[in-house]
């Protein structure tokens, strides 16, 4: 769907000895590149009040554990293109399969 | 006496998979941290609803749930099956104590009768329909087949539910080695449209939008209008469309658009339609909704082999893998099927199976 897919993915070293979420290995990152996250400066906090990071389950109350991904309604609009509709066409019996 | 290793995880997510991992392994669960920050800490109704959904369909099964329920411990019993009956919760649907149920069942001692009350089709699990036209059809490739049935006695759509489900399911021995590489070419298309407590054209109006976009591609299009009356539409109104698109080989793609307040049926209908050629278009002889369903029972198969190819994994699928190595020590080879083609994501997933048997079962 993007130039990360087509630049082949090692889905074994992802999956098995990565330390990504599936979400993040889903979205496209890379193991090299992940390290962005940790290094939040707090340096200058000298409130006693520290603001809670806002972790996954704070922010996805309701989408857990559901088996249906949300539809997209803007990127299934791309359906509306002529060219896109033909190019599955070889996907289906009455398509050519030189295609 | 060997000490039995403990499965452990953190988090809300994923809770279904990890319970059903656990049955099936033998191995008890603890999972941890399970919305701890949250204004309303601790499981859901409907996660207590399928924790007890889970005892009643096996015996000897121990659940330990801390004070605040952000904690708990399952050490799992065997799979009895026979006759149950479970008063979903309106929280959400059927589909999402049935989906864990269908891995469970084939493994009962006894044949499971399962009534489910609720819910029969929302937008965050699999409806009642596409696991009776796609789920049900999916295990039939491990030799799951004979008596195996779901009747949708009663519509019930959110917010108030009020429907019924059957389902019925065999049990087997073992489970059948895969072997499923070839995709095939997409030869004919069904749906299912219902709508209920509203006027019943808008099923036909769904269809006829369906129609105008799949057409273009095959003939061989049925979309059928499932007309429910009366007591068996449920209590509150709603309509929905689910397709399939079933290949050469057997493959099964579907997507299923359910009715939100304000949206016209045709843009359910035109919305299920895109969804389905998205599904189409990521290939592999499974849809995407249902690879961990096969994974699992890949990994259950007999000391072979069982080779599958599939689009890219979800993150669902990633995590189920990250567990299923943990409770079986099973881990996948994944490489890309074609890798003479760079613009193709299909993947070849393959495995050496368990050879799991199905010991609960009682000879006679």
């Amino acid at each position: 769907q993007n130039a990360r897919s087509s630049k082949r993915r090692d889905w074994i070293k992802l999956i098995y000895s990565s330390s990504l979420s599936p979400e993040e290995i889903v979205r496209g990152d890379n193991p090299d590149s992940s390290n962005s996250l940790a290094n939040e400066d707090n340096a200058d906090d000298d409130d006693f009040f520290t603001l809670r990071p806002k972790t996954a389950s704070v922010l996805n109350e309701d989408g857990d554990d559901t088996t249906k991904d949300a539809l997209n309604e803007e990127e299934l609009k791309q359906w509306e293109d002529e060219e896109l509709l033909d190019s599955i066409r070889h996907l289906f019996i009455t398509g050519s399969s030189s295609q | 006496m060997a000490t039995v290793s403990v499965l452990r995880f953190s988090g809300h997510q994923y809770l279904r998979h990890r319970l059903v991992l656990s049955i099936l392994s033998g191995k008890p669960v603890r999972i941890d941290k399970i919305r701890p920050d949250d204004q309303n800490p601790g499981l859901r109704d409907y996660e207590v609803s399928l924790l007890r959904l889970l005892e009643r369909i096996t015996n000897g099964t121990v659940i330990e749930i801390n004070v605040t329920g952000t904690a708990i411990l399952l050490k799992p019993g065997i799979i009895t099956g026979g006759n149950v009956t479970h008063e979903c919760p309106l929280s959400r649907s059927i589909g999402y104590f049935l989906e864990p149920v269908v891995m469970l069942a084939p493994f009962s001692k006894k044949p499971l009768q399962l009534t489910l009350r609720g819910i029969t089709s929302n937008d965050q699990d699999l409806s009642a329909d596409l696991i009776r036209t796609v789920t049900l059809p999916h295990l039939q490739l491990f030799g799951i087949s004979e008596g195996l049935e779901l009747r949708i006695k009663k519509r019930g759509s959110p917010p108030l539910g009020g429907g019924e489900i059957q389902f019925l399911c065999p049990i087997i021995k073992q489970v059948k080695t895969l072997n499923f590489v070839e995709p095939g070419k997409i030869k004919r298309i069904r749906g299912i449209a219902h709508a209920v407590r509203v006027s019943p054209q808008f099923s036909n109006r769904m269809i006829e939008t369906s129609r105008s976009v799949l057409n273009r591609y095959i003939p061989d299009i049925y979309l059928y209008s499932d007309v429910y009356k009366g007591e068996d539409s449920g209590k509150s109104p709603g309509y929905a469309l689910s397709l399939l698109a079933e290949s050469t080989t057997g493959a099964v793609h579907c997507s299923e658009v359910v009715s939100r307040p304000g949206t016209a049926p045709e843009d359910i209908a035109l919305l299920a339609s895109r969804a389905l050629l998205s599904e189409i278009k990521k290939g592999g002889c499974v849809d995407r909704k249902h690879q961990t369903l096969i994974l699992l029972f890949m990994v259950l198969g007999s000391e072979d082999v069982g080779r599958c190819k599939m689009g890219e994994p979800t993150a669902r699928t990633i995590q189920f893998l990250r567990d299923v190595r943990d409770a079986f020590g099973t881990s996948f080879k994944i490489v890309p099927s074609d890798p003479s083609d760079p613009t193709s994501s299909e993947l070849l997933f393959s495995c050496y199976g368990t050879g799991y048997v199905n010991a609960n079962r009682s000879l006679a």
